[in-house]
């Protein structure tokens, strides 16, 4: 049993990680392939996992209803939202447009889905507002150095702003639009780079981890 | 008599002259260089997949501007297609972007490369291929003879050499340290979102309120993906010892699939399997917007006392974490995402940031193997700090004494090719 559930998935792990990684030495047409093969199958058990996430969205979304747990109702609209894309779906065999006019599917896609889609997309911006008036709230140093530059930043990017900072300050010579540019090329590039730069060497130490089979809580443990 | 001897004498003159001044402009023009087409070579693309050939031929006084190259393949049923044409000034070896130690820099040769597919339907790897040059400059035209060359696949891209030392070098050190740890413990920074972990889980126990943890909407094969399982392991055997609720809306079936196994494990752990539900993962959607949207409704109606958002996110990292500071849940949020990191600072309490991502699992599990990987994480930022300076002063020193091979050598080993 340790066979099966540790040595053999760790042995696949092993291989399969050091031949995806030597294939990026090795031009050649067979590693080529060899990736395209990987992307296949990886597509293939993508295909069989959504089967079974889609029982686990019907399975929790029933037992709401039948247990009529607080807000059930939302959940009703699951398998009706289901209905009404997949019977059109089906009826138009998946095509979106049929000529120049839409199909069923097509019709709900772009005048349900992409309206629904666009609404929450929307809503960051209300949330982008309220995030910054909590950004703003200076109870530190470091907090009032964010609020200095995103303040700049802010005059900087609207005309108004640009006006007013030509008329109280403009004797320093200095244009805001020269100070957000510096800003942005030079310390907020710093930083990014930085954090960048630990993500990548994190990233290269998890992955010879998984490889070499010393991380292995994805698995389970032994 | 005089008169038409005289007539002949200016004809005979004129012919003379105009003659010699026809021939005078047709001479020099037949004077004018021609490239030497000895030195014409076609052999295979170094570091391909056997799909390109190299054509190289010397440089010349006939490289001129106002001058071109034509170049021309032929398949094996001999009828030449036209592959390309470039200014005869231009296309040399040393404008390949290779680099040093894999291609040699020469400003006096003519090279460039075929991709044979886009010119042959019917192109195999290994069949042989005749190329001819023409060379042409205004009425002035030379053409080579044909060479043949076969496009073979290569086993190892040489220009990628400084990528496999550091690699190398990566894995050694990645050893040393693990066995290192076995002998000897190392310390470790705390890392306060991750020490916030039983704080959150505590606070949970007490109010009675549930727990959400997402592991963001990437793929299983993305690595921050496979660092939050690894932090929804240690955080679901917590919350089985306190016995607390605990809910992983899933964007990934696969991540989902995975998950399962790794909270049933957490839960025997701390010995009580009999807590484990099977619809502590779920599915949600695998859209963007309607994960978020779905998340953020059960936020709302629910009032967890903690979330956690670990992985990969994108725009939906402000529209969960925003809904969660509103609900009052303690928030623990990392991503390697770092356009999405600001949001992250300003509606959680505490933020992994960079490399403390993957990090965090060997951090909670304290397991010695785990915790030395995180010395090779430190001895990789010393030495990417240590690459930056050193590669600033040489290419600064390169610049001020305007020492061109060492700006190229510099230049070259820091490259990825």
């Amino acid at each position: 049993m340790t066979l099966i559930k540790k040595y053999i998935p760790l042995a696949i792990c092993f291989l399969v990680g050091l031949m995806t990684l030597a294939s990026y030495y090795v031009p050649n047409k067979t590693s080529e392939n060899y990736l395209e093969v990987m992307n296949k199958w990886e597509n293939i058990v993508a295909g069989f996992a959504f089967l079974l996430g889609l029982f686990s969205l019907f399975f929790s979304h029933y037992n709401k209803i039948r247990r009529k747990v607080d807000g059930w109702g939302y959940s009703l609209f699951v398998f009706v939202g289901f209905l009404v894309m997949v019977v059109p779906a089906l009826m138009s065999h998946g095509k979106q447009m049929d000529g120049t006019s839409l199909t069923g599917l097509g019709w709900g896609y772009r005048f349900m889905f992409n309206a629904l889609s666009g609404t929450m997309f929307s809503v960051l911006a209300f949330y982008i507002v309220s995030t910054a008036y909590r950004a703003f709230r200076i109870k530190s140093a470091q907090a009032g150095v964010l609020f200095a530059a995103a303040l700049v930043l802010i005059i900087g990017k609207v005309p108004l702003g640009q006006l007013m900072w030509d008329k109280l300050l403009g004797w320093t010579h200095l244009g805001v639009t020269q100070i957000v540019q510096w800003l942005m090329d030079v310390p907020v590039v710093a930083g990014r780079r930085g954090i960048m730069m630990g993500l990548a060497v994190g990233g290269i130490v998890t992955a010879l981890k998984i490889i070499f089979g010393i991380e292995r809580q994805y698995m389970g443990k032994d | 008599m005089l008169k038409t001897r005289l007539n002949l004498a200016v004809i005979a003159v004129f012919l003379a002259v105009s003659s010699v001044s026809a021939a005078a402009p047709a001479s020099q023009k037949n004077d004018l260089p021609k490239p030497d087409f000895a030195g014409f070579e076609a052999k295979d693309m170094p570091y391909d997949k056997g799909e390109a050939v190299l054509l190289t031929w010397p440089a010349g006084a006939a490289d001129v501007p106002g001058a071109l190259y034509q170049v021309y393949a032929a398949g094996a049923d001999g009828v030449w297609v036209k592959a390309d044409e470039f200014p005869a000034d231009s296309r040399f070896a040393a404008d390949f972007d290779l680099p040093f130690w894999a291609w040699k820099h020469d400003s006096t040769l003519h090279a460039m490369q075929v991709e044979l597919p886009s010119f042959f339907k019917d192109f195999k790897t290994g069949q042989e291929y005749g190329f001819k040059l023409k060379y042409v400059n205004g009425k002035t035209s030379a053409e080579s003879a044909e060479v043949k060359a076969v496009a073979a696949a290569n086993m190892f891209n040489l220009a990628r050499l400084n990528n496999l030392v550091l690699l190398v070098v990566t894995i050694i050190v990645f050893f040393w340290t693990v066995s290192h740890a076995k002998r000897k413990g190392l310390f470790i920074r705390r890392i306060a979102g991750l020490d916030a972990i039983d704080e959150a889980i505590g606070r949970a126990t007490e109010m009675g309120r549930p727990i959400f943890y997402s592991t963001g909407i990437g793929g299983m094969s993305a690595i921050p993906t496979i660092a939050s399982t690894s932090i929804l392991s240690e955080v679901a055997r917590k919350v089985a010892s306190y016995d607390t609720q605990l809910k992983v809306p899933h964007f990934d079936p696969i991540v989902m699939t995975v998950s399962k196994e790794i909270v049933k494990q957490a839960y025997t752990e701390a010995e009580r399997p009999d807590s484990y539900r099977d619809d502590i993962n779920f599915f949600v959607s695998q859209d963007q917007f309607s994960y978020a949207a779905s998340v953020d409704g059960m936020i709302h109606r629910e009032k967890p006392a903690a979330c956690f958002f670990i992985g990969h996110f994108m725009a939906e990292s402000l529209l969960l974490a925003e809904v969660g500071a509103t609900t009052g849940a303690i928030q623990i949020a990392g991503t390697e995402q770092e356009s999405q990191l600001p949001f992250f600072f300003t509606s959680c309490d505490y933020t992994l940031i960079g490399e403390e991502l993957y990090a965090a699992g060997a951090y909670l599990s304290k397991e010695p193997m785990l915790l030395s990987t995180l010395k090779v994480q430190d001895f990789g930022k010393a030495f990417v700090m240590f690459a930056v300076g050193a590669g600033s002063l040489l290419l600064l020193a390169g610049t001020w004494f305007n020492w061109q091979p060492l700006l190229k050598v510099v230049g070259h080993i820091f490259k990825a090719y």
